[in-house]
């Protein structure tokens, strides 16, 4: 397993392209994470401009545990990047036909696959590292006190996030596996969530239970928009098991989707 | 060309004589559909240990496909093969070193690191890389990348790559295809190196002369089906030709009088004569000494490959 991680980091570790998208993920994770009081102060002021006074202390964005769904959330957003570069990692094997090359050599279609498989944990985790790390540096310098009981509350959020990125990296992959070319994989990656919304929308009305069920539909349930709470309104702050189910249920499918496909090829 | 083909005669008898049980693969009723398109139909073959074995046949005879069938790229439609007489799996191809139809790299990675990656796949030491940069003499460029090299560079490092695991066969599809003629040379010099070293060798080519000056046994692939298979030692049996010129009127009546004469033709100055079957140029060089005629010019003509080439082909056209 190590030895196949290890093989696909060697393919990505002197690749240019991957440095740069994967650098630009992490900074952007980093920097968008930690500036949230920046934006606050920019709120405040723009409220001031108008004559209203906002109390941004009042908003604990940053403290235990708000910080931990809060930082969770955004960084969510951030997830096609890596998905784009998981992309162009897979096509680039059929571009280049290294894949051919890679099973003649002696890997199996599985263990080729399994390698990248292990890829998208490997970013999923660091992923979670990330936002675990930064949450924490942030919470200890906004929160007013330190009660551990508040630090360690929310913290199944992190499973979720993880299965979030994984999820949406497993996607990206078996859309590559499916389609081989990067353009038309990254266009049709960005465009899931918009195509899926489409679809919905035609079938909420007949059939709202079903809603739940769709890929992106799940992901977007796992982890619940923390912000309304500011506004004095409810927000689910739990992780809903049939979602975990139902987002861990299609990790899967995509997974075996990719297997089925190489399994049958002929390359 | 004559030693070499006596050196290839020779190493045949060796391998002949222990060949029956030494099957390396042996293929049974191959067959690959392409939807209508019958890429390969019910092939049958063995190679055994030792052999420089040729697959010939024309663009689109389904040499690639069978490689890559046997190299488990290219899922088979029925039938089967065993490779050391144990079925296809990854294990047994990392110790068969191939390259298919071009030499596959990372472009962007250099050519020492795209053989330490290919030494992690097969699972052997990156110590023998080394080793074989040096077989392909690459040791000078292993730093640079891999998309900066000619393309005789190219093949040499998918030799390269193919002898890593220090392999006991050896698949080379269209291994000199578009060298220049000084690269052709150093691919064939290296493939007779390394047949040398006692390796199978299994060399897909449509180059006939490239085949018969390496090979040791040959089978001819025609639109998916085997035509012909067997040592290339024999091409040059059968009827012997001989080119014969002298300074005597009587010249083609005394041919014609040799008993060894199966057929003469007069073509310029000179008479091409077809032994009967027993009888060689220096019977012929005989009978002409004892009437009295020197020959000046006495020419062996042994059928080529690509002769025989033609004939199993259009053979295969009217059955």
């Amino acid at each position: 397993m190590i030895e196949l991680l290890k093989i696909d980091l060697k393919k990505l570790t002197s690749y240019r392209t991957f440095w740069v998208v994967c650098g630009l993920y992490f900074v952007t994770l980093g920097f968008g994470a930690a500036s949230g009081m920046e934006a606050l102060k920019w709120l405040a002021r723009t409220f001031e401009d108008f004559g209203e006074e906002l109390n941004i202390d009042r908003i604990p964005l940053y403290h235990f545990p708000d910080v931990w769904t809060n930082l969770i959330w955004l960084g969510g957003f951030l997830k096609v990047v890596l998905g784009i570069m998981v992309v162009i990692s897979v096509t680039n094997e059929f571009a280049y036909r290294t894949v051919r090359q890679n099973v003649i050599d002696g890997m199996s279609r599985f263990e080729f696959l399994l390698s990248k498989i292990l890829t998208n944990v490997l970013l999923a985790l660091m992923s979670v590292a990330m936002i675990f790390v930064i949450g924490l540096v942030t919470g200890m310098i906004y929160s007013p006190s330190i009660e551990w009981s508040k630090v360690v509350t929310d913290l199944e959020f992190f499973p979720a996030y993880f299965l979030e990125i994984f999820f949406f990296l497993s996607y990206a992959l078996m859309l590559g596996v499916l389609i081989q070319r990067s353009g038309l994989t990254i266009i049709l990656l960005l465009l899931s969530k918009m195509i899926e919304m489409i679809i919905l929308a035609n079938i909420d009305d007949h059939l709202p239970w079903i809603v739940q069920f769709f890929p992106m539909q799940s992901i977007w349930d796992l982890i619940a928009w923390p912000f309304p709470r500011y506004a004095f309104q409810e927000i689910q702050d739990y992780v809903s098991p049939l979602t975990v189910f139902i987002v861990a249920a299609w990790t899967f499918i995509f997974n075996y989707v990719s297997y089925w496909k190489l399994k049958k090829a002929d390359i | 060309m004559m030693a070499v083909i006596d050196a290839h005669a020779s190493r045949l008898m060796d391998v002949n004589s222990k060949a029956v049980t030494d099957a390396v693969l042996s293929i049974q009723e191959l067959t690959k559909h392409f939807g209508r398109i019958r890429a390969v139909n019910n092939l049958n073959m063995e190679v055994h240990r030792g052999q420089v074995f040729g697959m010939l046949g024309p663009n689109g005879s389904g040499k690639t496909t069978t490689l890559g069938m046997l190299m488990g790229v290219v899922n088979p439609t029925s039938g089967g093969f065993n490779w050391f007489g144990e079925d296809p799996t990854p294990e047994v191809r990392r110790k068969i070193g191939a390259v298919l139809e071009h030499p596959i790299f990372y472009p962007y990675l250099s050519g020492q690191k795209n053989l330490e990656l290919n030494a992690m796949i097969k699972k052997c030491p990156a110590e023998n890389i080394p080793k074989v940069l040096e077989i392909v003499e690459l040791t000078e460029r292993r730093n640079d990348k891999y998309r900066t090299y000619s393309l005789g560079m190219k093949q040499r490092l998918a030799i390269a790559s193919a002898l890593l695991n220090n392999p006991t066969v050896l698949i080379l599809d269209e291994p000199t295809n578009g060298l220049d003629p000084m690269g052709i040379a150093e691919i064939r010099g290296l493939i007779k190196k390394i047949a040398e070293d006692g390796k199978t060798i299994i060399l897909a080519s449509h180059l006939l002369d490239e085949v018969q000056k390496v090979c040791t046994h040959f089978c001819v692939l025609k639109k998916g089906n085997l035509v012909h298979t067997g040592p290339v030692h024999d091409v040059g049996r059968g009827a012997e030709i001989v080119e014969v010129g002298a300074e005597a009127d009587n010249l083609d009546s005394l041919l014609v009088d040799f008993s060894g004469t199966s057929s003469l033709v007069k073509e310029n100055h000179h008479f091409q004569v077809t032994l009967k079957e027993g009888f060689q140029s220096k019977d012929l060089n005989r009978f002409l000494f004892e009437k009295g005629v020197v020959a000046n010019h006495l020419v062996t003509q042994k059928k080529s490959l690509e002769k025989m080439f033609l004939e199993i082909l259009s053979e295969s056209e009217k059955s």
